[in-house]
């Protein structure tokens, strides 16, 4: 099937209104006003009035008529009124007895010709169709659900006419429609549920059905009969039966019942602020008259619901934002309890799936996807903040066919094909989606679209309504269900209510950045006091001792002298540590200054230095491959140099220490490990290794503050890396840094 | 022009200030130095001002300051001391136990020459001593003001 070759207009061109001929259980003639004589005939008139359509073509009527049963001074005086009092309304139907028979006339005037159409009348029952009225009146009065109401007139129009099957049958934007209530015999398959491709019923038929609210298909397999126009008449003007209660069927529309097995159907439209909002669409199994105060009946019943609608539609809209607005409501008593903003969306009883009719919600919050419900997958959701973000959009998106603006929606379409929505905030990108799925997977299709292209005398292909299906389900593809006004409404003020609580919570922030910013003044304050007042009798206390031993050292027996050294030693201990805590407590403020590294020349600076101190002993440290790193220099020589003379420190006691430093660029980081063969220790105690002033049982007898590594870890943290390790007990240590090989902060 | 001596030591640490002496007294050739315990006294010195008015006060070689000074800072006296045509090329060595980066940072921005910090021990600071004195007072060529 190659959809391109439909003739999908096919049905829209067809000149319904002009068909030329009329139902055949019927008869019309047309006249001209003045003079009431007959410019167009049914050609089945004879059936009525015993003469030819060609007899009584040009013939005033009271001529035409002299020879027929039917009065013509009674039909003349009846035209009269009708004429003088500009309006037929009032006066149909009227009864007319032919040849001892009863029929119905109606009459309406139009394009400057009065049109006179006869029927049969049928066994209508006056009053029990007047108490199907009243009932009717009384209920749409009464406070019930739009669905009850729908429901409920299909049962009473069935009454009325007696058909099978009743169903109102609500039209969507896209003209597609949709069984929403219906009335059937037993037996019958219901239809309830179902949706009907737009082109079934076409542009021109829905502009009929606006001005002709009611018609009437009495039997589908009857030969239509056609009109005749007075030999004179111009052929480009054809008699126009848009007001026609008689009108032929196209027989587009015929094969169309033929197909869903339907010989006679009735149709009432429902209007809504003036546009067609649905039709009572009526079936029967096999050919059915319904006579015209019955028909009446059946419409004036589908006018109190069209009268409903207006009122009770709007309600439902009311309710249905009532709804979302309660929803709404709870989410944001949940977000001002909580705080915890992805918890108060998603996490709750109500969450954000409840905001709206969509089929899945998700929320894009601090780099996380969270969803609910049918959703794309979390590519697929950051990939779509990505285009928002990308567009200048508003603060709200709403389609019902995202993949038109977003094509990589199309291959999520069966759960977003439409989308609503908002931007918490851009720059942190985040969002709250809801998703409505396409409409093909939700809906059942009446018909069988696989039903094959009928194709024409001509070769032309052409379009049965049965199969113009597959083409349909081509057109609505890549589209969901609109988005109500109230759902809309409804995501904007949750919108406002998330960003309040964030800026709150902003605010919050805000406050503890201004305690933390005291702290660290007093942090500060500290620090000088330490660095000066603390260091200097400490000073103080170091020379004074050097003094003593220097100056007084001979008068002095050694044990005195052995306390002056203690003394000076504790005093170096402490000068150690007063360092130490010093860098570390700068560590996590001083400004970051990065730049690439030669770190060959850096690890070959720090192993000069270590050597110097460790000339005693055999101690080989060597360096391997050097990727650059980026990195404040100062604190990466801090970081390289701690970690060596850490390895350096704990490989004392080895005859051969051998300390092995090593560089791994691999994707967007670097690696250095640095193994030594020292005391190595228990990783049961490997937590406590980046604390400040833990040291490790079996390093006790080793010189240390227990700072260096707490230092080292800031530094690595600073630049956004991580440090591990592995350690084996007398096997010796390795230290793991990798460091971003991209600029940080 | 009054003969200059080697050494102003500005500094209010008592403790200091005697160890300094008992150094100063220990070099290996004589040194002249004076000591001054505070911002302000300095400046007068300097200056030929307040208490020194009267007196011709001989000008330093070398202005070896401490940073932390009750009431005028170190700083506060290098700022004043650049203003002055008789110190403006002053040689000033900032002497402190503070190491932290902004504090040398302002030390020189305020126009110091040097920035030594306190070594802690009596014999790192004879020996840091003896090769400021071999440096700012044998090999550094001064401006003379006129």
């Amino acid at each position: 099937m190659t959809p391109s070759t439909f003739d999908l207009t096919n049905c829209e061109r067809e000149p319904i209104h002009i068909l030329g001929s009329i139902q055949s259980y019927g008869y019309l003639l047309a006249v001209l006003p003045d003079t009431y004589s007959i410019v167009h005939a049914s050609d089945n008139i004879a059936d009525l009035i015993g003469q030819s359509a060609d007899e009584l073509l040009g013939l005033p009527i009271d001529q035409a008529l002299s020879n027929s049963s039917l009065s013509a001074n009674a039909l003349i005086e009846f035209l009269n009124v009708g004429r003088r009092s500009e309006s037929w309304e009032g006066l149909n139907p009227q009864q007319f007895a032919v040849n001892g028979k009863s029929w119905n006339l109606i009459v309406h005037q139009h394009q400057g010709l009065i049109v006179l159409e006869w029927e049969p009348v049928g066994e209508h029952n006056i009053a029990r169709n007047q108490q199907l009225i009243a009932q009717a009146l009384t209920e749409v009065q009464a406070s019930r659900t739009l669905s009850d109401l729908l429901q409920n007139t299909a049962q009473r129009v069935k009454k009325i006419i007696g058909f099978d099957r009743v169903m109102v049958y609500r039209f969507e934007p896209d003209w597609h429609g949709h069984v929403i209530a219906e009335a059937k015999e037993d037996h019958l398959d219901s239809y309830m549920g179902l949706h009907f491709p737009a082109s079934d019923i076409p542009r021109q038929a829905r502009e009929l059905y606006k001005i002709n609210l009611v018609r009437l298909i009495a039997d589908t397999t009857s030969t239509p009969s056609r009109i005749l126009s007075q030999p004179d008449w111009p052929n480009d003007k054809p008699l126009d039966l848009t007001h026609s209660v008689l009108r032929a069927v196209s027989p587009i529309h015929i094969e169309y019942l033929t197909n869903m097995s339907v010989q006679a159907s009735m149709s009432i439209s429902l209007m809504y602020r003036g546009e067609l909002w649905g039709l009572v669409s009526c079936h029967n199994t096999v050919p059915r008259f319904v006579d015209y105060p019955a028909r009446q009946a059946a419409k004036f019943v589908s006018q109190l619901l069209s009268t409903a609608l207006e009122f009770r539609k709007d309600e439902e809209d009311q309710s249905s934002l009532l709804h979302f607005r309660q929803n709404g409501q709870y989410l944001h008593e949940q977000l001002l309890l909580d705080e915890n903003i992805v918890k108060a969306l998603t996490k709750q009883p109500v969450s954000i799936l409840d905001m709206t009719k969509g089929t899945g919600a998700a929320l894009l919050f601090n780099g996380t996807v969270y969803r609910l419900g049918q959703t794309p997958d979390d590519d697929e959701i950051r990939g779509l903040a990505d285009w928002l973000k990308q567009n200048d959009m508003e603060s709200i998106l709403q389609t019902d066919q995202l993949p038109n603006l977003y094509p990589p929606a199309e291959k999520f379409r069966h759960v977003g094909a439409g989308l609503l929505s908002i931007i918490l905030s851009k720059e942190l990108n985040e969002y709250i989606f809801w998703f409505k799925a396409e409409r093909i997977q939700q809906v059942t299709w009446a018909g069988n679209p696989d039903k094959p292209i009928l194709v024409d005398a001509d070769g032309q292909h052409r379009i049965s309504p049965r199969t113009s299906f597959a083409a349909w389900v081509q057109n609505v593809r890549n589209t969901s269900e609109a988005w109500a006004e109230a759902e809309v409404a409804a995501v904007v003020k949750l919108r406002e209510d998330v960003l309040q609580v964030i800026t709150k919570q902003a605010n919050e922030v805000r406050l503890l950045n201004q305690r933390l910013q005291l702290a660290y003044d007093e942090l500060d304050a500290f620090s000088y006091t330490v660095s000066h007042d603390l260091r200097t009798p400490l000073s103080s206390i170091r020379c004074y001792s050097e003094i003593l031993l220097e100056e007084y050292g001979q008068d002095l027996n050694p044990d005195a002298t052995a306390l002056f050294q203690k003394v000076i030693d504790s005093t170096e201990r402490m000068r150690a540590l007063i360092r130490h805590i010093l860098f570390y407590s700068r560590m996590g403020r001083t400004e970051l200054n990065t730049q690439s590294i030669d770190m060959k020349q850096l690890l070959e600076g720090i192993r000069e230095e270590i050597m110097i101190t460790a000339k005693d002993r055999s101690l080989t440290i060597t360096i391997g491959d050097t990727p650059p790193i980026v990195a404040d220099e100062t604190m990466a020589i801090q970081l390289f140099t701690n970690l060596l003379s850490n390895a350096a420190k704990y490989t004392q006691l080895e005859k051969e220490a051998i300390i092995r430093i090593n560089g791994k660029q691999s994707d967007g980081e670097v690696i250095y490990s640095i193994e030594d063969n020292g005391i190595g220790f228990d990783m049961n105690q490997a937590g406590k290794m980046f604390d400040l002033f833990k040291r490790l049982e079996n390093a006790r007898t080793f010189e240390g503050s227990g700072v260096g590594l707490a230092i080292v870890k800031r530094i690595v943290i600073r630049h956004g890396g991580k440090i591990w390790f592995h350690s084996e007990l007398d096997r010796g240590t390795s230290f793991y840094v990798s460091l971003p090989s991209t600029q940080t902060r | 022009m009054v003969d200059m001596i080697d050494v102003l030591y500005v500094e209010d640490n008592e403790n200091d200030a005697d160890i300094f002496s008992r150094l100063m007294h220990k070099m290996g050739r004589p040194v002249t130095y004076t000591i001054l315990s505070s911002g302000s006294e300095a400046l007068d010195y300097l200056a030929g001002q307040g208490k020194y008015k009267q007196q011709l006060t001989p000008l330093p070689k070398l202005l070896l300051l401490d940073l932390n000074l009750v009431g005028l800072s170190g700083i506060d006296v290098v700022h004043k001391a650049r203003q002055h045509d008789r110190t403006r090329y002053l040689p000033i060595i900032a002497f402190s136990t503070s190491d932290s980066p902004s504090d040398v940072r302002s030390a020189y921005e305020a126009g110091i020459n040097a920035y030594v910090v306190k070594p802690g021990t009596y014999q790192d600071t004879g020996a840091l001593l003896t090769h400021l004195y071999d440096f700012w007072l044998e090999r550094n060529t001064r401006i003379y003001s006129k």
